[in-house]
């Protein structure tokens, strides 16, 4: 098991090598310039080339990702254009919020959409299978954008419940921190939990017409026992990978959540980024969420050791 | 007097004094309370001299002041400066600094902050390298005076200490010499009414009252005048999101929003707590020719696109059909800029001639080549008009290739002159004729005509009024003959406030909150 976790950790080395690279070139392919941004609409050309050589902008690629690797072997990430501070910083400043938002809407997703899968998928092609299954395929059609800004009009301007965007730190002020994080957490928990809930089903269904259900209904134990004990910890592995991959996919994908609310995370960080091109901060971004899409899948794959004690890791 | 007259005499009088001093209550500012403003983004730089970014230049003009700034009309009043003088050549200006003015860390400021600072600001900023072309020495006489020396005569010295882009801030002489001129300053210290606390990038940058304010003595005037900070603090949340911004003043999370998209106007219009104001002039819409390389060097095709294009309909859907929302005119400075609005007669402007178009494609010798035109979707007017001119213009047989990208690759394509023949953009208000960027051989596009810059450099030089204005009406006839860019209408920007944020001046085109308070 040990030997296991450290040949998966060391895997971590090649996949990210190849994530920083692609990243780097990506961005420095794509046209645009950081400068012309900053230094705003009627900069001479003069005036963007210095800014550029006191950049180092205008050395050549090869020589510009070189010193890049040779940075982040150190754990630098360099230091942002438009931020003024390092990139670690601004990630570090960034991480709490796409954290928090990410496991409040991963609990909506849980809390919505493994019992409604379950609750399927003991009646199959009854009418609460059906109403289900239909909320959770226009969970998956509805855009999250059309969503978010229908939640904000109804519960912000029209009722006035809760705030319409804004972040405040759990560790700073609970109460409004828990006010800010409802609409968001609800809004992308609910498209997320559509996947869970049909995948929640359909591995119910499978585990239900096992011949150890029809065992345990034989043996007379009661129908509550039959489907949590038996039947559920035997779908659970499908449905913690589609967790884990939810998961990962908020940490790096919230984007458009956290536009629309308003919440300074790294969805919000990278896109202004890629708008501003500001090549250090889309690198770090995109190599701190390639690192916890890694860290998150490994992690999944331990946790199946506790839930299936058949899987073994040598 | 009938019985009862009296008595409704009396009530009437008790209800008029009660309503005045209602009136007067409503009036009378209160200090204190957080201003909440909602806008686009993050800030490139908070160094005045450094960019032209127009967020940069409405932050920035609430911590730092200039020498001078602009009134309700657009021309120079001071502010730092008490005043000035002239030599009789003309070639001297010397500047009476007002004294007892401290700087946010405490120092008084000084001709010797305002030496180094405006020199920084002449090597980096537009306005200030165009005024520093013309100087030959630039000095501290005495502690509370300094003084200009000229190459030869100028009419730009005090408008271009007045612009409140990239503006002469007057920073403390260690910053102005600690940050060389292309190096953005990372320290902040002005002599404004607010000084800055706190700058969270992405969540907010916090502005608090600076108690040892010394205002001007006059009324606020413009951009000019008395200063006062009744508000504790001005919070600068960047929302880039325009639903939320318009929603977060709905529901009172923000007092003031701006940059809205139009069609937020109704909604927001209904509110009781809220109060729409239309900003002028924004800008008028412009697309701007590559007249360096490519099909769009021959003048002939130019005057084509320029007779070819109906204004009207493509003003009125880039303002989502309010008519609030634009305005035609020829004049290239805008009516607010009352100084230079011109009002010619007989301009080739929205002629939208097709026989004359289509004859002068021919005489180009024009087949068809495909058009290379830029845009962008992250400014919605840029995309609709760029989409409407194409369908106008291939009515009347251009090929025009659209090319939609975002800004940051714009704005980068546009220095090539290899990668494009036209480009859109917005033209915001110029307050001198020498500050029409699209005039000038360095700005993309590249207008080296010299006729064009013959006029331009004798604009520079003239100082009589009424001679300026002949020479500047000659060059808005020269700009439709020569046509190195298009001039479409005026369009006009929406922004909203809180019904309970009082004192905001609504006619000046960037906002500034100074003299607003909270009635909370």
């Amino acid at each position: 098991m040990t030997a296991y976790l450290i040949r998966r950790i060391l895997a971590l080395v090649p996949v990210l090598a190849v994530v920083v690279s692609v990243a780097f070139l990506l961005i420095h392919l794509i046209p645009g310039d950081p400068v012309s941004v900053m230094l705003g609409p009627d900069a001479t050309p003069a005036q963007i080339q210095a800014a550029r050589h006191a950049l180092g902008l205008d050395r050549p690629l090869p020589e510009q990702l070189l010193k890049f690797y040779a940075r982040v072997l150190r754990g630098d990430l360099g230091r942002s254009y438009f931020l003024d501070r390092p990139v670690t910083q601004a990630l570090l400043e960034r991480a709490e919020p796409t954290l928090v938002l990410t496991l409040s809407a991963l609990l909506v997703a849980i809390v919505i959409g493994v019992p409604s899968g379950i609750v399927a998928a003991a009646q199959p092609g009854s009418l609460w299978d059906r109403t289900l299954m239909l909320a959770a395929l226009l969970g998956v059609c509805v855009p999250g954008f059309w969503l978010s800004l229908n939640f904000i009009y109804l519960f912000a301007v029209r009722l006035g419940w809760l705030p319409a965007a804004g972040y405040a730190s759990i560790f700073v002020d609970p109460v409004a921190a828990l006010r800010y994080m409802v609409l968001p957490a609800v809004s992308l928990g609910f498209s997320q939990s559509a996947l869970i809930a049909r995948i929640s089903r359909s591995c119910m269904l499978e585990a239900l017409q096992q011949d150890y259900i029809r065992t345990a209904r034989a043996k007379g134990l009661s129908h509550a026992t039959v489907t949590w004990v038996h039947a559920f910890r035997n779908a659970l592995v499908p449905v913690v990978t589609v967790i884990g991959i939810t998961m990962a996919i908020l940490i790096g994908g919230a984007v458009v959540t956290e536009i629309v609310f308003n919440i300074p995370g790294l969805g919000r960080l990278i896109i202004s980024a890629v708008l501003r091109r500001d090549y250090p901060v889309v690198q770090g971004v995109i190599l701190a969420t390639a690192t916890a899409y890694v860290l998150i899948n490994l992690g999944v794959d331990m946790l199946y050791v506790f839930i299936d004690p058949r899987i073994r890791y040598e | 007097m009938a019985p009862g007259t009296f008595l409704r005499g009396f009530v009437a009088l008790v209800a008029i004094l009660l309503s005045a001093s209602s009136v007067a209550a409503a009036e009378t500012p209160k200090r204190g309370g957080v201003l909440r403003v909602g806008n686009l983004g993050e800030p490139p730089a908070l160094d005045a001299h450094w960019t032209t970014a127009s967020i940069t230049e409405t932050l920035t003009n609430h911590v730092y002041e200039g020498l001078y700034s602009l009134d309700a009309s657009n021309r120079p009043t001071p502010m730092l400066a008490e005043s000035h003088t002239v030599s009789k050549d003309g070639l001297t200006y010397t500047f009476k600094l007002r004294q007892g003015i401290k700087f946010h860390n405490g120092k008084e400021m000084t001709s010797e902050d305002v030496v180094p600072s405006l020199a920084r600001w002449g090597k980096q900023s537009i306005y200030g390298k165009a005024l520093f072309a013309q100087v030959a020495d630039w000095r501290a006489v005495d502690t509370y005076t300094v003084e200009m020396k000229l190459k030869e005569k100028s009419a730009i010295v005090l408008i271009s200490l007045a612009v409140p882009n990239n503006f002469g801030a007057i920073y403390p002489k260690e910053i102005a010499e600690k940050f060389p001129p292309e190096v953005k300053a990372t320290e902040w210290v002005g002599t404004g009414p607010f000084k800055l606390a706190e700058w969270k990038p992405d969540q907010y940058i916090r502005m608090v009252r600076f108690d040892e304010y010394r205002s001007r003595n006059e009324q606020p005037n413009g951009y000019g005048g008395g200063k006062t900070a009744w508000l504790d603090e001005i919070r600068w949340i960047p929302v880039p999101e325009v639903a939320t911004r318009v929603a977060q003043v709905e529901t009172g999370e923000l007092e003031f929003a701006d940059d809205l998209n139009l069609d937020a106007y109704e909604r927001l219009k209904k509110n009781p707590n809220a109060r729409t104001i239309i900003s002028k002039p924004y800008y008028w819409l412009v697309a701007v020719f590559n007249k360096k390389e490519g099909l769009m060097t021959n003048a002939k095709l130019r005057q084509a696109w320029q007779a070819a294009i109906d204004i009207e309909p493509i003003m009125k859907n880039v303002a989502g059909g309010h008519a609030e929302f634009y305005r035609m005119d020829s004049s290239l400075a805008p009516v607010e800029i009352a100084a230079w609005h011109t009002k010619l007669a007989g301009l080739p402007w929205n002629e939208h001639n097709r026989e004359k178009a289509r004859r002068l494609m021919k005489e180009a010798g024009y087949k068809s080549e495909p058009i290379r035109f830029m845009t962008t979707q992250e400014y919605k007017w840029m995309y609709d008009f760029a989409l409407l001119t194409k369908q106008q213009l291939e009515d009347v047989g251009f090929t025009i290739d659209l090319q939609v990208v975002d800004w940051a690759t714009l704005v980068k394509r546009r220095n090539n002159p290899k990668e494009y023949d036209a480009f859109t953009t917005g033209i915001g208000a110029a307050y001198d004729p020498t500050h029409h960027v699209y005039l000038t051989a360095s700005w993309p596009g590249w207008t080296t005509d010299e006729d064009i810059g013959r006029l331009q450099a004798e604009l520079a030089r003239e100082t009589d009024p009424k001679k300026r204005m002949a020479l500047w009406e000659m060059q808005t006839r020269q700009f439709y003959e020569k046509v190195p860019v298009i001039r479409y209408g005026d369009l006009f920007g929406l922004r909203a406030m809180r019904t309970s944020m009082k004192g905001f001046n609504e006619k000046t085109e960037r906002i500034r909150f100074y003299n607003v308070w909270l009635d909370k």
